[in-house]
């Protein structure tokens, strides 16, 4: 990357509560903590519940100790999301070279010429005003050095740090564990050399750092020395597969309720698809029988697509071969691989003008999005409406991107 | 089962907080106050939207209290569905509510709870809350609690 420019990290502050308050203003203010999909576990919490000792992944029941006012909320992924990617359009309005890398943290490219400082607090100050999100905002000479300024910057910070003896002193106080990428076993790798600070780490000899930490810690080297190195991922990489199933929530005997699922799980594909702009040019189905067996076909399309109808009959094809009929099922994955970017893909004899089956996953794209997920899908699902009666069934549904689930 | 539920002080007029002597229920909240009505309570209240207005009823029926009604503070909704309540006039209420308490655990509630209100021997209304069985999510939040109120157009 040329001199020319800087790097910036944009970080939402406890996103899923600051998503959750969005919509509650009622939570402002209160020491809230977000649970899991099982209501096991606090996987997000406010400012006051962190400084109550509330740690992210703990227990509720030790939360509760130490936290009784706490007010606690079912954590809902698809929110979360519809507001990521109003961030993202609102980055995007600051920079038009913005790396999507989680669910709510951003690296966007700058030019160094502007006032870097005052560029932070306007993109802060957007995003609270247009998603209500609060964030804190970091720039840097590299990635690596953006994000531990936004780190250290927390909460609803805005800092750009662009001379030497400035990330001088910031290298100085972090621990290396700070660094994204060197968690402890690195760290104790680096520990006998002397190497305890993200200063130390700067300024050891950058050989010994790769004989140490491999290539990937000679890039982190370079990073902390302001020279950018790492790449800059504008659109998402495309990913090898995607895949999506789970438990049948008991054991299935009956065809039309697998079926169902078949549908059911096809539908989740499609939107992952969609979401990542890409299409597939081969779909698998994976069955687990109750009595351990097991069983997998795969399908090539004809062509690369995304659309419902096509991959619902390959998978149907998939099905009868991989399911023994007579074993009933537990688990079901539906995967999708040899992926393409929708872009690029060319349109194949299947894809030709199918202009109803195009209106009618618009229109259920549109109408999900609006008044819920799954709210319009396939009929084939209907041996399944005790499932999508449920609301709480969606916990098994853990289809957060980049974040790991609890 | 529901141990009791927190309104936002904002919601609660104040005659109402006079005549019921709701001022020692206040507690504050990262710096809101709201009125909670417990089960341990000893004098059960909760709060009732009845007849287009809110009033503050009594929570259930104690033994000793009525001998007329059922003596508990909850009611399952299959019951009231079967007809379990059949034989007494009832009529179906919300109980507006800022969050909920279940082992322990205060719950962000966005509307309120249903509930029943029945008359007792000397026309007295009596509240139940309505219940039904725990969704995974609440049941494992609450340590095996299997019945959770049914909550005003929402799921959790
Ligand atoms: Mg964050």
């Amino acid at each position: 990357m040329p001199s020319s420019t800087a790097v910036g990290h944009l970080d939402a502050d406890c996103f899923y509560v600051s998503a959750e308050r969005v919509r509650d203003h009622f939570l402002h203010g209160k020491a809230v903590g977000v649970l899991g999909n099982q209501g096991a576990c606090v996987i997000a919490k406010s400012y006051e519940m962190k400084h109550a000792g509330v740690k992210t992944g703990m227990p509720i029941w030790d939360a509760l100790r130490l936290c009784p006012q706490g007010v606690y909320v079912k954590r809902d992924f698809r929110w979360y999301e519809v507001l990521s990617r109003r961030m993202l359009d609102v980055v995007r309005a600051f920079s038009p070279r913005v790396e999507y890398y989680s669910i709510d943290e951003f690296f966007f490219e700058v030019s160094a010429g502007i006032n870097l400082r005052e560029m932070a607090e306007r993109m802060r100050d957007a995003m609270l005003r247009e998603v209500g999100v609060p964030v804190t905002v970091g720039i840097a000479r590299t990635k690596t050095l953006a994000k531990l300024v936004s780190d250290t910057a927390k909460p609803f910070g805005a800092l750009a740090l662009l001379d030497r003896a400035a990330e001088v002193a910031l290298l100085e106080r972090l621990e290396v564990t700070e660094v994204s990428g060197i968690a402890s076993r690195r760290a104790a790798r680096l520990e006998p050399h002397g190497i305890r600070s993200c200063l130390d780490l700067a300024r050891a000899d950058r050989l010994l750092v790769r004989r140490l930490l491999t290539i990937t810690g000679e890039a982190l080297w370079y990073e902390l020395n302001g020279e950018a190195v790492l790449p800059f991922y504008t659109e998402r990489p495309p990913h090898k597969m995607l895949s999506r199933g789970g438990s049948l929530g008991g054991t299935v005997g009956q065809p039309e309720r697998l079926y169902a699922w078949l549908a059911r799980n096809v539908e989740r594909l499609v939107e992952e698809l969609e979401f990542h702009m890409v299409r597939t040019g081969a779909l698998s189905v994976y069955i687990q029988h109750k009595d351990g067996s097991d069983g997998f076909a795969r399908r090539m399309l004809p062509a690369h697509t995304d659309r419902f109808d096509l991959l619902m009959e390959a998978a149907r094809s998939a099905l009868a071969r991989a399911w023994s009929a007579e074993r009933p099922a537990i688990r079901m994955h539906v995967a999708a691989s040899q992926l393409r970017r929708s872009g690029f893909v060319q349109l194949g004899l299947f894809d030709a003008p199918p202009e109803r089956v195009e209106a009618v996953a618009k229109l259920k794209r549109e109408v999900n999005a609006e008044i819920g997920r799954f709210a319009l899908r396939s009929g084939a699902t209907l041996p399944l409406a005790d499932v999508y009666r449920d609301e709480a069934q969606s916990y098994d549904i853990c289809d957060v991107r980049g974040k790991i689930c609890f | 089962m529901l141990a009791g539920m927190a309104l936002a002080l904002s919601e609660l007029p104040v005659e109402l907080m006079v005549q019921h002597g709701l001022e020692r229920r206040v507690c504050d909240r990262g710096g809101e106050r709201e009125v909670q009505f417990l089960f341990a309570d000893a004098d059960r209240l909760l709060p009732v939207w009845r007849n287009g207005r809110l009033q503050i009823l009594r929570w259930g029926n104690r033994r000793g209290e009525s001998a007329h009604l059922p003596c508990t503070a909850w009611t399952q909704l299959d019951t009231v569905q079967n007809g379990g309540w059949s034989d007494r006039a009832i009529e179906s209420v919300v109980v507006p509510a800022t969050m909920g308490l279940d082992k322990g655990v205060w719950y962000r509630i966005r509307q309120g709870i249903r509930g029943l209100v029945a008359l007792d021997e000397r026309d007295r209304p009596r509240v139940y809350v309505i219940c039904e069985p725990s969704s995974h999510y609440y049941q494992v939040m609450t340590r095996g609690g299997s019945w959770m109120p049914v909550l005003i157009d929402e799921r959790i």
